[in-house]
């Protein structure tokens, strides 16, 4: 039998031999057994392999299946014209498209024919094409949603079933393809997806007209807020809401995107006393169909959460502290003899005892200064300072542990005033950190130098040591938190594993950049570099009361 | 001899106090354990000095001074906090409200009277 053979039975002439033929063996077998759902489609792939004047000459028949009546055939005719069919070869070329196809996608059947099917695929649905094939090479047939790329550049979503055709020899020959356009389905679900979104989210949502800020829709949190279980009554603007409900900071922040002309802002609002995060998208911007998207998103809990936290870290703080003054202070009063004398084996247990207490107070000081970090809440007090009168006050609180090493220390360009624009204490915190660090890892006697470079724009200070280095595989985490360096011996060099990453959260807060050059043996420079006037980024927040610092 | 009354709800801290400022040999020193305590103690007390703890139960140290300082005997008496939360921000801020100088905790014992002479002379 081939694919062109006689007709089986004269009332479905429609019905040609050829769709009884490999398309036939394949395909009824889904029709007759399949769901409703995959019954359409496959009716339809059946239809059009009555038109494909086709390909192989020995196809398997199946005269048994040739009983299909006329009231079939006129379904089959009826599914034909609702159905977007093509057939491809092994080689997935075009062998055959209906009608409705060449309709749906533009394309003219000689620009199809002969060519990959690959090309009515938009790109998204290039991996399912691979799956499908897969599945056809085994005989076996695929059902899904593809994505049709038309002539046009616009996508058609369809549901699709892919069925082998099969030659008498059970070997798979091409393939037929049964779609049904769902893109309009497509576009409602995904419509009546985001409008049930935008009206079940928590945020309050309002859409205004942009011509005369008419309220045209508020989703139910923004109704609830107001007390409305209705929508909101015709005519009403959001200037009415500024003046009736306190909505002024919302108001203002329509009006001055609207005078900016952006079509995206975000601002802060205060309504009845509750902190909202708005954001403003201008839609269809200066046509008949303007609107202001206008979302606002209720921060209070967030705000609390942030005080509850602020509140924690101050607590603990302070029951740290107050302890480690009353053991700091004994040791010391000890160790100044204010006892009297103490047996050196005394002495040196007390030293160590001493020392310890001092690093956990700097500790708590980086955890603390960590929590600001993490929470965006380093503030700087920026002022005019003395850059090398900064690097004095830092030699200074580094005094000891200069001479605790037998250091030289040298210092290059702080002859001279440098005058910057910035937060001279928390500079002071790098400089202290970057010298203290520089004293531990150098070898006794080694020198430490300092150098202050200043151009129009920048200021650049380094501290350079003899040291022992930072090994190659351990320079990526240098200002991680508690990096574990092969060769940092946080216990006895007293560091707290954080100053590093404090250092350069404090040099990027004040637009600056910090880095360092090592070599493993030879010792390492640590540089970094200041704007001349710094510019104070966003609003002050201080969320600590005073009246819990103890 | 300076007299200075310390306010310090904290007993060992009183103590550790007490004894770094008596060692100077400059310094005499009363203690109280709280703000309510320090405003009867001044009743018949005048100090040269007020070493306050910020966060004590009841009055605080800040509340403590500005009850204090309602007498017109002790608007000029300079006080000086001890905090064991000392950012930069928050010391100045206490200086705004009338600290002479603001020490942090852990403080040094050895150098707590220098400190303190220093802020007052």
């Amino acid at each position: 039998m081939s694919w062109n053979g006689k007709k089986r039975h004269s009332a479905t002439g429609f019905v040609a031999g050829s769709a009884l033929a490999g398309g036939w063996y394949a395909a009824t077998s889904a029709l007759l057994s399949g769901t409703p759902a995959q019954t359409v489609p496959v009716i339809g792939a059946i239809a059009i392999a009555s038109l494909v004047p086709l390909i192989a000459a020995n196809v398997r028949a199946t005269p048994a299946r040739a009983t299909v009546d006329d009231s079939v055939a006129q379904q089959l005719r009826v599914l034909k014209m609702h159905t977007m069919v093509n057939v491809v070869d092994t080689d997935n070329l075009l062998v055959e498209v209906n009608d409705l196809l060449l309709e749906a996608t533009g394309y003219t059947r000689k620009e199809l024919i002969g060519k990959p099917v690959a090309m009515l695929y938009s790109k998204d649905n290039r991996t399912t094409a691979t799956e499908i094939r897969d599945l056809l090479r085994q005989g076996k047939s695929w059902q899904g949603e593809t994505t049709l790329r038309n002539r046009d550049g616009s996508n058609c979503v369809t549901q699709t079933t892919v069925t082998p055709l099969l030659d008498a020899n059970g070997r798979w020959i091409g393939s037929i393809s049964a779609r049904t356009d769902i893109t309009s389905t497509t576009k409602l679900i995904a419509r009546r997806d985001t409008a049930m979104t935008l009206h079940e989210l928590r945020d309050d949502i309002w859409i205004v007209s942009e011509d005369n800020l008419e309220l045209r829709y508020m989703n139910l949190a923004a109704k609830a807020r107001f007390g409305w279980s209705t929508r909101p009554k015709n005519g009403q603007t959001v200037r009415d809401m500024a003046a009736e409900r306190g909505c002024e900071d919302v108001l203002d922040a329509c009006l001055r995107m609207m005078d900016i002309g952006d079509t995206y802002m975000t601002f802060s609002a205060t309504i009845s006393g509750t902190n909202f995060e708005g954001s403003i998208k201008w839609l269809n911007k200066g046509t008949v169909d303007g609107r202001l998207l206008i979302m606002l998103h209720d921060i209070t809990e967030r705000l609390e959460q942030e005080q509850l936290q602020a509140d924690f870290i101050s607590m603990v703080s302070h029951e740290l502290r107050s302890p480690l003054t009353s053991i700091k202070g004994s040791m010391g009063l000890l160790l100044s003899k204010a006892a009297g004398q103490l047996p050196p084996k005394a002495e040196g247990l007390l030293e160590i005892a001493h020392r310890n207490a001092d690093r956990l107070v700097l500790i708590i000081n980086d955890i603390l200064d960590m929590e600001k970090i993490s929470s965006g809440r380093l503030d700087f007090e920026l002022e005019t300072a003395d850059l090398s009168e900064l690097v004095a006050e830092s030699l200074r609180a580094n005094a000891t542990a200069h001479q605790r090493f037998g250091l030289q220390i040298k210092c290059h360009g702080v002859d001279m005033p440098t005058y910057i624009e910035t937060d001279a204490n928390r500079i002071i915190q790098v400089l202290t950190n970057l010298m203290s660090n520089a004293a531990k890892f150098s070898k006794p006697g080694g020198t430490v130098e300092i150098s202050v470079d200043k151009t129009p724009e920048n200021v650049c200070v380094s501290v350079r040591d003899e040291g022992m280095g930072i090994a190659p595989e351990d320079q990526h985490k240098i200002f991680q938190r508690f990096a574990d360096m092969a060769n940092s011996d946080r216990a006895t060099k007293g560091g707290t594993g954080l100053g590093l990453s404090i250092c350069k959260a404090i040099v990027e807060g004040l637009g600056g950049t910090i880095d360092f050059v090592s070599k493993e043996g030879r010792g390492t420079t640590f540089t970094f570099t200041l704007p001349v006037k710094t510019r104070h980024s966003g609003p002050e927040n201080d969320f600590e009361r005073l009246e819990n610092v103890g | 001899m300076i007299k200075l009354l310390h306010v310090e709800d904290d007993a060992d801290i009183r103590e550790i106090a007490k004894m770094s400022l008596e060692l100077s040999g400059d310094f005499v020193v009363e203690q109280c354990d709280c703000g309510e305590q320090a405003l009867e103690k001044t009743l018949d007390y005048i100090p040269d000095v007020f070493l306050l703890d910020m966060m004590m139960p009841g009055m605080t140290g800040r509340q403590t001074l500005e009850k204090l300082r309602e007498n017109p005997d002790f608007a000029n008496v300079p006080a000086i906090f001890m905090t064991a939360r000392a950012q930069p921000n928050e010391l100045e801020e206490l200086r705004g409200i009338g600290a002479t100088e603001v020490i942090s905790k852990p403080f040094d014992p050895m150098s707590l009277a220098d400190q303190i002479k220093a802020a007052i002379a």
